[in-house]
């Protein structure tokens, strides 16, 4: 048998195991999405049925490769071992008592709790600025807590009918009285050694809580005590430890773990001791504002330390800006930041009236503005889900993260609800558009004002709680109470955060509700898109408009600790197939060593073809025969042709036109490279310095050798194709599944290089992202390298979507050489959009 | 009334159902389940085939038997013709094998409320 077809047949091997595979993932993941009731045994039986298919696909791969990649193997060992040790319950851990932040690895979430986890991770894995750290870890927590016979007291406590803030009050002191164990006091003694070291023997730390939180979906946001500054000493230390996990027990704690259906009085707490950073000043980015436009990022910042703006103790500063890779900012507003937090040379913190010249000053300066939304863009990217983040710049301007945790947002709030807006219309309005909007829905109810703490337990059920300022205490009411109204807030704050995964309607920042509003009065309280207003009058039934007070299926503890396992199943983390992490060391999920599989094998075979040119004609292979010159050589895996092509050389059509395609995805592309107009042929006139720069370049190294006769090669199926072209000195590479399952639907389009200088280039690939992004892609870029990715389309939209992406292909093949100056990017963005192809106006004159 | 030996089950059955506007108390075995029988009257009883001590088969007979008006629901993890064949003739309002689509609990929930 000719070499290339042997390959080729065990490349089918390969693709059919493959795709049984990732099938099984998407079937999972469906299964697992909140939709199905599911027990154990259906989890264990599905995971057991899948690790025999990827290792099926591993067997078949390692024979298609001849064993080149004997890694591989061993990846599927480790993650294979790490969920069956989930699926039994046996979850391996480090066994210390304490890491550090460098040691910590992206799946000892169990040992580290998510928020240190999440730390380690941007620190370690991004790079970016975090304070040095060491975690004590659950395992410790275990020990500390048996040790001293808490656990038994705390859940004796929990069955009691009517447990009151004074019986937790008792336990939070029993444990800050208990004994640290031996074991643990002796590594806190080494930890606390090393880090002097590292940090100074006369610097402090934070000590934060850092509760065992599955993937994060839970905020816990200000549920737990945090001890700032606390001098690097044991005995302070090992006290702030026992304050920490002492917070556990409390009223409000309780109130949320329960919102959740966790066993309350079960759950663990790894705790974080993070360097201070003597903050000039700090805040909170949301990655995406969670009231307004999505492409849209907020940053809060005062002076000082970040614990005015997390609880929502002043008016902040709030920028606005728009995400993209320059950042712009839309709007400042600069707030009166009353007090500001600074640490004490003694050890802990204090609040003081900010001083007069710093009061009215904004915080932040457009530089740093756009730096911390770049940060914010690559956190919400690495995480792959809108990021609440804390972050905190020292005396040197240094910019440090703090924490990053997944912001919640709501799915379809905001819509106006016809049947209350009638209502609504015939209501004096109290106040309108005041403040800011935190949590969009309707409350209808009676005003309470809470003016001190103590007030909290008499709000009744169904009150409009209306406060001074934020309250992240106001948790435990939050399950009763209609809405929620500040004069003094920011929309980034801890309670900010447990309104949204409340869905309690909220509006924080107000200035002067408490004067407005006054107790007892009815009020309805809507907020949607269209702005917020408080209404004076009761509306009976606003529960139809309202999902406040429930919490949804996705959000149990019981679910989401099951649901973790796919964690280690689904997501994608080798992306990126020309990187160097794009080895079978880095494959941390079953899916990441499909991908690894799949490309490789494509590459392998593409490769193959474009070697052996001769021995292609007449087996799977034919060129396109197209009105376009584009050199296209088809390898069809089945069904990418019309007619099934015969196997032997004599019979074979050499060629195969447009019409004869049947590979969905290839026949859209196709489609739209030969669009009228879209593919130029007419020369574009180069500058000498393109000229110059065309001979220089090399080739870029992901082409194959300049001497090889196939630089095209489309490898498709029915409802698959990679295609890779290279047109003169650039590069296309799409990947694209298209079938009537939408959740099975993807395309990767990875285009880069160029003949002319690279701002030309750059500005090229610009444009490109400028179309596709309105196509809905994620886009990621860096000089003339566009990478664009999509995910879940239905087949006749990615249909739609692949038409344009082929005018594309064939549109910017020369574009690079008109792209003169910045403007030109929107100019022909534009053009081509209204699907005028024309490169240059008539006369031949360029823009 | 939701019975299930595993929380997962009943907690995801609770939060759904609870969303809906439903009043849900949740079981996590026949025993505890049968004796609140005793003490108030449900509408529907969604319970678990196979479960350790009074599986569903007997909660489905103490139900006929005693609250006839209540109607049963069964899911079950091994779904096999002959655990079906053998649940039906017990009357029991639907049967579903586990993963059961949470809209097609709730659907069958209704249609058993309006008989």
């Amino acid at each position: 048998m000719p070499p290339f077809m042997e390959l080729f047949n065990k490349f089918r091997e390969v693709l059919a195991s493959h795709n049984k595979a990732v099938e099984m993932i998407a079937d999972m993941g469906e299964k697992l999405s909140g939709e199905y009731l599911f027990d154990t045994s259906y989890i264990e039986s599905a995971y057991a049925e899948l690790s025999t298919a990827v290792w099926g696909s591993i067997k078949s791969f390692d024979s298609f490769t001849r064993g080149r990649y004997p890694n591989l193997m061993d990846a599927f060992v480790r993650i294979d071992n790490r969920i069956s040790d989930m699926l039994s319950n046996t979850a391996s851990t480090s066994g210390e008592m304490i890491v550090f932040r460098e040691d910590t690895l992206w799946d000892m979430y169990y040992e580290v709790g998510g928020k240190n986890a999440g730390l380690a991770e941007v620190g370690n894995i991004l790079k970016l600025d975090v304070p040095e750290a060491f975690f004590v870890t659950t395992l410790a927590f275990d020990e500390f807590i048996a040790f001293n016979g808490l656990r038994e007291r705390a859940e004796a406590l929990m069955k009691t009918d009517s447990i009151s803030e004074n019986d937790f009050a008792a336990l939070r002191d029993a444990v800050i009285g208990s004994e640290i164990p031996s074991a643990l006091d002796e590594a806190f003694d080494k930890a606390i050694k090393k880090m002097r070291t590292k940090c100074g023997a006369s610097s402090s730390v934070a000590v934060r809580s850092s509760a065992e939180e599955e993937d994060g979906r839970l905020s816990f946001a200000g549920q737990f005590d945090t001890v700032l500054n606390v001098p690097l000493e044991g005995g302070a230390i090992k006290e702030a430890y026992k304050r920490v996990v002492a917070s556990l027990f409390s009223l409000h704690s309780i109130a949320y773990q329960r919102r959740f259906r966790y066993d309350a009085g079960k759950m663990k707490m790894a705790v974080g001791c993070v360097a201070m950073v003597d903050a000039v000043s700090s805040g909170v980015v949301y990655s995406v504002d969670p009231s307004g436009k999505k492409e849209n990022a907020l940053i809060s910042a005062n002076w000082g330390l970040g614990k005015t703006v997390v609880e929502g103790l002043v008016e902040a500063d709030i920028y606005r800006v728009e995400k993209g890779q320059v950042p712009k900012i839309l709007g400042t507003r600069c707030g009166k930041k009353e007090s500001m937090t600074v640490v004490l040379p003694s050890g802990g913190v204090d609040s003081i009236h900010t001083p007069d010249d710093l009061r009215g000053k904004q915080v932040l300066d457009s530089e740093v503005i756009v730096d911390l939304t770049i940060r914010a863009q690559s956190l919400e990217k690495h995480f792959r889900r809108p990021q609440d983040i804390e972050w905190a710049i020292d005396g040197n301007g240094r910019v440090f993260i703090l924490q990053s945790r997944e912001l919640r947002l709501g799915d379809d709030e905001g819509k106006r609800c016809a049947s209350v807006d009638k209502y609504l219309k015939a209501m004096p309005v109290l106040m309108r558009n005041k403040g800011i909007a935190v949590q969009k829905g309707i409350g209808s109810g009676k005003v309470f004002i809470v003016k001190a703490p103590d007030d909290i337990k008499n709000v009744p059920k169904g009150a409009i709680l209306v406060s001074k300022r934020d309250f992240s205490a106001f948790v435990r009411l939050m399950n009763d109470v209609s809405a929620i109204i500040t004069d003094i807030g920011t929309p980034t704050s801890h309670m900010a955060s447990l309104s949204r995964e409340f869905r309690i309607p909220t509006i924080v920042n107000t200035d002067d509700a408490t004067m407005i509003l006054r107790n007892g009065m009815g009020v309805t309280v809507s907020i949607d898109d269209e702005g917020s207003a408080v209404y004076e009058g009761l509306i009976d039934d606003v529960q139809g408009c309202s999902d406040a007070n429930v919490a949804s299926v996705t959000e149990g503890h019981e679910y989401l600790r099951k649901r973790y396992v796919l964690r280690h199943i689904s997501p994608l983390n080798l992306i990126e197939p020309l990187h160097d992490k794009f080895q079978p060391e880095e494959c941390k999920t079953m899916h990441d060593i499909l991908r690894f599989i799949h490309e490789k094998s494509i590459m392998e075979l593409v490769d193959c073809a474009r070697h052996t040119k001769a021995s292609l004609r007449g087996y799977a292979a034919v060129a396109l025969d197209l009105p376009i010159p584009a050199s296209i050589v088809l390898i069809d895996m089945g069904g990418g042709l019309e007619k099934v092509r015969p196997n032997v050389k004599n019979d074979a059509k050499k060629t195969a036109t447009a019409v004869e395609i049947a590979s969905i995805p290839l026949r859209a592309i196709i489609r739209g490279m030969m669009s009228p107009g879209a593919w130029h042929n007419e020369a574009v006139p180069l500058r000498m310095k393109d000229l110059f720069m065309s001979m220089t370049r090399m080739p870029d190294i992901h082409s194959t050798s300049m001497s090889s006769p196939i630089q095209n090669v489309a490898v498709a199926s029915r409802e698959y194709v990679n295609l890779s072209l290279k047109f003169g000195y650039h590069f296309n590479i799409v990947d694209c599944y298209c079938s009537e399952n939408p959740r099975n639907n993807h395309v990767y389009f990875r285009f880069s290089g160029g003949a002319t200088d690279i701002m030309q280039r750059s500005r090229r690939v610009e444009f490109i992202a400028s179309i596709l992004r309105e196509h809905g892609f994620t886009i990621w870029m860096t000089g003339d390298l566009l990478i664009a990715r999509l995910a879940n389309v239905g087949r006749v939209r990615m249909e739609e979507i692949l038409d344009q992406l082929g005018r594309l292909i064939a549109y910017v093949r020369k574009l690079d050489a008109l792209m003169r100056n910045d403007s030109a990017i929107e100019y022909y963005a534009q053009r081509f959009k209204e699907g005028n192809y024309e490169l240059m106006e008539n006369g031949g004159k360029e823009f | 009334m939701v019975i299930d030996d595993e929380k997962i089950v009943v907690d995801m059955a609770k939060m759904a159902l609870e969303h809906d506007g439903y009043i849900v108390e949740t079981f996590l075995n026949g025993e505890s389940a049968l004796a609140r029988l005793k003490e108030e009257t449900f509408d529907i009883v969604v319970t678990d085939f196979k479960m350790k001590g009074i599986d569903g088969m007997e909660v489905l007979r103490t139900v006929k038997e005693h609250y006839p008006k209540t109607k049963v629901i069964m899911i079950t993890a091994f779904a096999n013709l002959d655990t079906a064949v053998e649940a039906l003739r017990g009357d029991v309002f639907d049967f579903f094998p586990k993963p059961v689509k949470i809209k097609e609990l709730k659907s069958a929930i209704e249609r058993a409320l309006e008989k």
